[in-house]
């Protein structure tokens, strides 16, 4: 009962609160909304190679250049100078010209990933070059876009939108909920609750309740637009989906809490609030896998709750899974949120 | 029902540069007004946060309506009422909202309109916190101290920031209290305000209790009943040449001699006559009675507004 009434009032006061309120619906939908713009499936992203003129001077020049034409690849064809001058600004990844003998590709190391990937198609339109000049045709390899656990095909968005959920989770339980906290108590809001018989881990229960339904509603509105603006839809049970996130929620609010017991003031708080924050961003598996991570590193990360999480949720989300073979991330999530709740209730202070 | 309401035994607080209280004993009886009266700085804040619970002592015991914080503290938290010195609540709560929630925490409660009516914020009662002035804020700190009907209420520099009406309404509500049978412990360091609300008061410094009594016992103690004031336009020339030839101490302070008697009747005659023979170039004559101020200047030899 008096949870329920610490519960409404938490959402009460925060609904007054219009600019917080914004923001937080807001936020997580823009940063879906631009990640999944820039990387929409379909649109195979456009790598630039810059084509020094002279290239085609000679024939086999001009018989290479009618071979890229037919790749994904854009062609950017500059005089030598102006290609030279382009390369010492740092702006080009990949620059194709004349060499002693043919022809030579040069690839920009801070650019290397993209570079790299452009001068593959490069090679081998050359490749396919040299094999009809001998009179055959080349047989490419037949390629299908599959996502590994459903039958839809899957594009980055829906890569990214369970990822974007649990940083969301993180990012409120580490810098709102921490956050607010602390600076509650440096303002001495909390002292007068302390002198009332009101126990303290209804009063954290009653804001970590608010904040499981604040989460609920922000994951309601990313599912509908990412369904309707890049036709992701979950593949699993909505059921198993709200479970996870609600460990999820529970696991990353009782960590703000458990953090700002062992911060005095704000500005400390903001300090060891990152030091959680970006190793378990980097680490965890929300902008890209961890596959070609050391093994040692692959191995430390899970450990934290942020990984098995994300790894949970996309089993449910993105391959229709069920929780089989999560049990021990999901253990991992549990017990970081039961240690968390009691470091909390242990250190947290009214004044 | 027996016992004192409160019994503090050699409480001490140390903060890393700082004695805040040390070494504190006290004891009040129940359906007491009891004050504890200090400048700024004397501990007073930090003996009342150790007795509320607040703050832990480093040594000491503290006993509340025979209670003691670590086996019963949620049932002393029950019956006890607090206004914290500057009450900070959340930004957009409304004074209503604020009574009905901290009032659901408690097993017995005020109704929140009854509450408004006392302190006389039924108009605000809808308003955000925000909004409130100092004085209103204060004002629904004081009914928030009175939400669980307690038994004992703690009231820290209640009427810092109120305007002088302001003031006696607050009086009369502590009165009020009294009449009630509640048990009132305030801090305040303005001396009428003592005087006038207070049954029983401790006058701290430095974290010690430097004495205790009623106000009039205290006043009487000093053995000075009257003062007689000489005021100057602008600062008063030097006294010692004076006190020599009025064989009786005058002290200088501010813009007036002062001059503590205990038959004023006898001393005036000789006082005019005095300053008139050295041309003593006062402007105005004033007797009053000693004061709580006087027992404390006597105490510390300083001002307690200084």
């Amino acid at each position: 009962m008096l949870l329920l009434r610490q519960f409404l009032m938490e959402w009460r006061l925060y609904s007054r609160d219009r600019v917080a309120l914004f923001w937080t619906f807001a936020f997580p939908m823009l940063m879906l909304l631009g990640f999944g713009t820039i990387f929409r499936s379909g649109s195979a992203p456009a790598f630039t190679v810059v084509v020094s003129a002279d290239t085609r001077a000679s024939q086999a020049g001009r018989d290479l250049l009618g071979a890229l034409e037919r790749t994904p690849l854009k062609l950017l064809e500059l005089s030598p100078q102006a290609a030279d001058a382009r390369w010492k600004k740092g702006e080009t990844a990949t620059q194709l010209a004349p060499a002693s003998g043919g022809f030579a590709l040069k690839v920009n190391t801070y650019l290397a990933a993209q570079g790299q990937m452009a001068a593959q198609i490069v090679q081998q339109a050359n490749l396919a070059v040299q094999i009809r000049s001998a009179g055959a045709e080349p047989r490419w390899l037949p390629v299908q876009l599959e996502s590994p656990g459903s039958a839809h095909a899957s594009n980055y968005a829906a890569f990214l939108l369970p990822g974007l959920l649990g940083l969301n989770l993180l990012s409120m339980g580490l810098f709102s909920v921490g956050m607010v906290n602390v600076s509650y108590r440096e303002k001495g809001k909390f002292r007068r609750l302390g002198v009332t018989p009101l126990p303290k881990w209804i009063f954290l229960m009653g804001q970590i309740l608010h904040r499981l339904t604040v989460t609920f509603l922000q994951a309601a509105l990313m599912l509908l637009l990412g369904r309707f603006a890049f036709g992701i839809a979950n593949q699993g049970s909505y059921l198993l989906l709200a479970a996870v996130m609600a460990l999820g929620t529970g696991c990353f609010m009782a960590m703000g809490f458990a953090l700002a017991g062992f911060a005095q003031t704000s500005e400390g708080y903001a300090a060891l609030s990152n030091v959680f924050f970006f190793p378990m961003t980097f680490l965890s598996g929300v902008y890209f896998t961890l596959d070609s991570a050391p093994r040692w590193m692959q191995q430390a990360v899970i450990v934290l709750p942020l990984a098995p999480f994300l790894k949970a949720l996309r089993a449910v989300f993105n391959d229709g899974a069920g929780l089989a073979g999560h049990g021990a991330g999901m253990a991992i999530v549990a017990a970081w949120t039961a240690g968390c709740f009691m470091v909390a209730l242990k250190r947290f202070k009214w004044a | 029902m027996t016992g004192p309401a409160l019994r503090v035994r050699g409480i001490r607080k140390t903060y890393p540069k700082v004695v805040a209280v040390a070494g504190l004993d006290l004891e009040v009886q129940r359906g007491e007004v009891f004050g504890l009266l200090g400048p700024n700085g004397a501990g007073k804040t930090t003996t009342l946060e150790m007795i509320e619970g607040l703050t832990v002592p480093d040594a000491g015991t503290v006993e509340l309506l025979g209670m003691d914080w670590k086996r019963n503290g949620r049932a002393i938290r029950a019956r006890i009422g607090v206004q914290l010195q500057g009450t900070s609540l959340f930004n957009k709560i409304t004074p209503r909202e604020a009574l009905t929630l901290y009032g659901s925490y408690y097993p017995r409660r005020r109704p929140a309109a009854e509450l408004l009516e006392l302190v006389q914020l039924t108009d605000k009662a809808d308003a955000y916190h925000v909004t409130l002035s100092g004085g209103q804020m204060q004002r629904l700190a004081l009914a928030l101290a009175l939400v669980n009907d307690p038994e004992l209420v703690f009231l820290d520099e209640p009427t810092t920031g109120l305007d002088p009406q302001a003031r006696r309404g607050l009086w009369d509500v502590v009165r009020k209290m009294k009449g009630e049978g509640r048990t009132v412990i305030l801090t305040t360091h303005y001396m009428d305000e003592a005087e006038v609300l207070c049954d029983r008061l401790a006058i701290i410094d430095h974290g010690r209790l430097l004495t205790e009594g009623t106000p009039m016992g205290l006043i009487q103690s000093l053995a000075i009943p009257s003062v007689v004031e000489l005021t100057f336009d602008g600062a008063p020339p030097d006294p010692s040449g004076f006190q020599a030839r009025l064989g009786q101490e005058v002290a200088s302070r501010g813009d007036f001699w002062e001059i503590p008697t205990q038959d004023p009747k006898a001393l005036l005659p000789r006082l005019l006559e005095a300053a008139e023979a050295a041309a003593v170039p006062f402007v105005q004559i004033h007797v009053r009675r000693a004061t709580l101020e006087d027992v404390f200047l006597h105490l510390t030899g300083r001002s307690l507004r200084d």
